[in-house]
C-alpha cells in the first residue's frame, strides 16, 4: 500500500466492449469520464443511469484500469448481472470507485500464491499484473474446462478444473479443488511467503487453513451483500477478532475490507451469515435466448 | 430540470429553524450517509464533492452504549425500494463525542446528531453530554431525536406512537439544548401522525423529520420463509414518497414545521416536500446509491439567476 490515496469518482461509464471470455465469465469494460487509478483489490458499484436504475449498485472487483477504461469479469447470478450481460457498446452505466482496502502491495513477504476461484478471479489477477514477481505462483479454479477463460490467463496461471470436460488439448488442468492445486505449489514453494485469495467462502476457508498450517501469510478477499459500497449503511458487515472488543467485532465489510487478514476472521459466524447462502449458482447460468 | 414559478427559494441559501442558522435545506437523512465522514475523497466527474451545497448531516442515530447491531442479511432490495435491519448498529454516545463529533466539526460538516434511547430520562443524559462536549463547535447545528426505529426490539416504533412518551423525550431534551435546533423524528406506523407532531412541538421542539420507514416484510419463495432474521425491516426509498408526502401534509396542517424524508429520488421529488410546506428535506435511500444524491438535489433547486458553485455553502 505504497501509492497515494485515490479518489473514488461517482460518474459515468460508457461500455466499451462486453462479452463472454469463457462459458461462464463475461468481460465488461467501461470507458468512464475522467480516469480512474486503483489498487488490486479494489472494487466498484455499478447500476444503471437514471430512472431505471436499481435501488443499489453491485460492486464488482476491478480487473484492470487503462487510463479510463476500467475492466471487469463477471457471472450472470441474478437481475443486475443478467442486466449487465444485456448491455451494447455505447450503453450507459454508473460508477462509484474506486472503493474499499485493497491487498497489501508488492511489501508482502515472497512468493505470492495467488488463488482465484470463478470470479474471484480479479482481484488477484490484477495483483499478478500489477506486483508479480518470479517466483511467485497463480492458480485458477473453474468449473469444467469450458468455464475457464485460457486467453485472459495466458501462460501465468495453473489452472484446476471440477470437470475434467472441455479442456484443451493444448492446455493442461488440474483435476479437482483449487486448493488442492495451491497445495501442491506451495507444497513445492520457497516458503513461507504470503497467500491471496478471492473466491466461494468454502475455498477462502481452505486457503486459510492451509496458509496457517504452512505458516504462510494470508489475506482474503470477502464478499457480502452491499448496500451502499461506500461505509455509510452498515448493510454489510462482517465478524472479524478485535483485541479491543470481544469476542469479535462486526466490520463493515465494504470500507475496512473487501481485503482482510486471514486471521482475523470468524469463520464459525462468517460461514454462517444467511447472506452469503448462495453466491455461486450450482450451474451456470442458462444462455440467452 | 426547468423548476416551477411557485418556486423561489435558494436551497443552499442560509434558513433558521428555532435557535440556529442552517446553511441550506437539502440534508442527507440519518443511518443513509453514514457519521457524514466516508465521502471526503468521493468527487464527481467534474470535482464536485458530495458536501457542495448541503445543509446538514444528520448522523447515524447513536445510543447511550454501542451497539452491534443485527445479524447478516440486513438490507433487501425490491422494485420499489428496499428493506433494512440494520439494527442502530453506532459506536455509542461516548466514542461519539471523543472522536467523531470533533472530526466532523474539524471537517467543516454542518451536521445534525441523532439520538436515540428507551427512556425519556437518556435523551437528556445524552442531550446534557453533547451540549457540554460541543459548545465549542460551530457546525454542529441541531440534535434529531429518533423516536420511530422499527429495528430496535426494546424501545422500538411502539416507543414513539404515545405523545405522551414523544412529549417526555423532548422535554429532556429541549431543557439541556438552548442554542440548537431540535428536532423529533416521526415514525409512519400510526393512524394521525399530527397527533405526535403537535406533542412534540408542544413539548418544545422546533420542528420534526417525517418519516421514518415504513414497517415491511419480504419472503423468500424459495425457503418460504422471511428474509430478514428478524422478519421485518424498514421500507425506504421511491416506494414510500406518497406515504411520506401525506403524512407531511398531515404534520403542516397541524401548524408543525417539518423537515420532509421519505422516497426523495431527484429535485422533483423535493419540490413536493416544499409544496405541501416542509421547511428543509432529507435524502436517504437515494444517498446510498450515490454519494453525490443530495448535492446533485441541491445544485438543481437552486432558481434560475441564483448560481450555485461548488462549495460555496461551506468548505469541509
Ligand atoms: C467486494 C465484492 C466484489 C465482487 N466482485 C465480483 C466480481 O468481480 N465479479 C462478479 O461476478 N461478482 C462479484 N461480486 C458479487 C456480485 O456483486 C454479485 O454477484 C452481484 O451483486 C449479484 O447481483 P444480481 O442482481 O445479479 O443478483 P441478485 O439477484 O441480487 O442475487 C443473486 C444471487 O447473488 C447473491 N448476491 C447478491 N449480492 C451479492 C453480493 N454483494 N455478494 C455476494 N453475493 C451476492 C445472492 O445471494 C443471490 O444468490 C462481488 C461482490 C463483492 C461484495
Ligand atoms: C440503511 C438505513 C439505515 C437507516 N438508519 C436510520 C437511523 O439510524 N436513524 C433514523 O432515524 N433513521 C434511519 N433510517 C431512516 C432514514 O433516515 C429515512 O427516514 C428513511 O429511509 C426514509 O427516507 P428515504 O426513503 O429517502 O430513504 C435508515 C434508513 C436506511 C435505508
Ligand atoms: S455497503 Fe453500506 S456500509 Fe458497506
Amino acid at each position: 500500500m505504497n501509492e497515494p490515496a485515490t479518489i473514488t469518482r461517482s460518474c459515468r461509464g460508457s461500455v466499451l466492449d462486453n462479452g463472454p471470455v469463457s462459458r461462464g465469465l463475461l468481460r465488461l469494460d467501461l470507458r468512464l469520464e475522467v480516469p480512474v487509478n486503483f489498487l488490486p483489490g479494489q472494487f466498484a458499484m455499478l447500476n444503471r443511469s437514471g430512472g431505471r436504475a436499481f435501488v443499489f449498485g453491485r460492486p464488482f472487483s476491478i480487473l484492470a484500469v487503462d487510463g479510463d477504461t476500467v475492466s471487469f469479469l463477471y457471472r450472470v447470478v441474478g437481475r443486475g448481472t443478467a442486466v449487465l450481460a444485456e448491455l451494447e457498446p455505447g450503453d450507459e452505466l454508473t460508477f462509484l470507485g474506486p472503493l474499499g482496502r485493497p491487498f497489501p502491495g508488492p511489501d508482502v513477504v515472497r512468493p505470492a500464491l495467488l488463488v482465484g476461484g470463478g470470479v474471484g478471479l480479479p482481484p488477484v489477477a490484477a495483483w499478478l499484473a500489477r506486483w508479480g514477481r518470479d517466483g511467485d505462483v497463480a492458480c485458477f479454479g473453474g468449473r469444467d474446462g469450458h468455464d475457464v477463460p485460457w486467453d485472459l490467463l495466458g501462460s501465468d496461471w495453473a489452472v484446476s478444473v471440477d470437470e475434467t470436460e472441455g479442456v484443451p488439448a493444448d492446455h493442461t488442468a488440474w483435476h479437482g479443488l483449487v486448493t488442492e492445486l495451491a497445495a501442491d505449489r506451495l507444497a513445492h514453494a520457497e516458503g513461507p511467503g504470503t497467500v491471496l485469495a478471492c473466491g466461494p467462502v468454502p475455498l477462502l476457508r481452505a486457503a486459510a487453513d492451509l496458509a496457517a498450517r504452512e505458516d504462510w501469510d494470508c489475506w482474503l478477499s470477502l464478499e457480502e451483500h452491499m448496500g451502499c459500497g461506500y461505509g455509510v449503511c452498515k448493510g454489510c458487515v462482517v465478524p472479524v477478532r478485535d483485541p479491543a472488543v470481544s469476542p469479535w467485532r462486526n466490520a463493515t465489510c465494504c470500507s475496512e475490507g473487501p481485503v482482510f487478514p486471514a486471521a482475523d476472521i470468524v469463520w464459525e459466524v462468517y460461514g454462517a451469515q444467511a447472506s452469503l447462502a448462495v453466491t455461486e449458482p450450482e450451474r451456470p447460468p442458462k444462455e440467452k435466448p | 430540470m426547468n423548476l416551477p414559478a411557485w418556486w423561489t427559494i435558494d436551497p443552499c441559501a442560509p434558513f433558521r429553524l428555532g435557535p440556529r442558522e442552517f446553511p441550506g435545506r437539502i440534508w442527507t437523512a440519518s443511518g443513509c450517509f453514514g457519521y457524514g465522514l466516508s465521502a471526503h475523497d468521493v468527487a464527481g466527474a467534474d470535482g464536485r464533492t458530495p458536501y457542495d451545497g448541503l445543509g446538514a448531516v444528520v448522523t447515524k442515530t447513536v445510543t447511550p452504549s454501542p451497539r452491534p447491531g443485527n445479524p447478516m442479511p440486513r438490507l433487501v432490495e425490491l422494485p420499489t425500494g428496499a428493506l433494512n435491519s440494520i439494527g442502530l448498529e453506532n459506536v455509542g454516545i461516548d466514542a461519539f463525542l471523543a472522536e467523531t463529533l470533533p472530526a466532523l466539526e474539524q471537517g467543516g460538516v454542518p451536521t445534525v446528531v441523532s439520538l436515540a434511547a428507551t427512556r425519556p430520562q437518556e435523551f437528556g443524559t445524552m442531550a446534557a453530554a453533547l451540549q457540554d462536549a460541543g459548545a465549542g463547535c460551530c457546525h454542529w447545528h441541531g440534535v434529531e431525536l429518533n423516536l420511530s426505529c422499527p429495528n430496535v426490539a426494546e424501545g422500538g416504533h411502539d416507543f414513539g406512537r404515545d405523545p405522551d412518551t414523544v412529549a417526555a423525550c423532548v422535554a429532556a431534551a429541549r431543557v439541556h439544548l438552548p442554542d440548537r435546533a431540535l428536532l423529533a423524528k416521526l415514525t409512519p406506523n400510526v393512524a394521525e401522525i399530527g397527533i405526535l407532531a403537535r406533542a412534540a412541538a408542544d413539548a418544545g421542539a422546533d420542528a420534526v423529520s417525517a418519516i421514518n420507514t415504513v414497517v415491511g416484510l419480504e419472503v423468500d419463495l424459495a425457503t418460504g420463509r422471511p428474509v430478514l432474521p428478524r422478519r421485518f425491516g424498514g421500507y425506504s426509498g421511491p416506494g414510500i414518497l406518497p406515504i411520506a408526502l401525506a403524512k407531511v401534509d398531515e404534520i403542516v396542517s397541524a401548524g408543525v414545521p417539518v423537515v420532509g424524508v421519505g422516497g426523495i429520488a431527484d429535485a422533483r421529488d423535493a419540490l413536493r416536500f416544499f409544496a405541501l410546506g416542509a421547511v428543509a428535506v432529507q435524502v436517504g435511500t437515494s444517498q446510498m446509491r450515490d454519494p453525490l444524491a443530495a448535492a446533485d438535489l441541491a445544485a438543481g433547486l437552486v432558481p434560475d439567476g441564483q448560481t450555485q458553485e461548488p462549495g460555496q455553502t461551506q468548505d469541509p
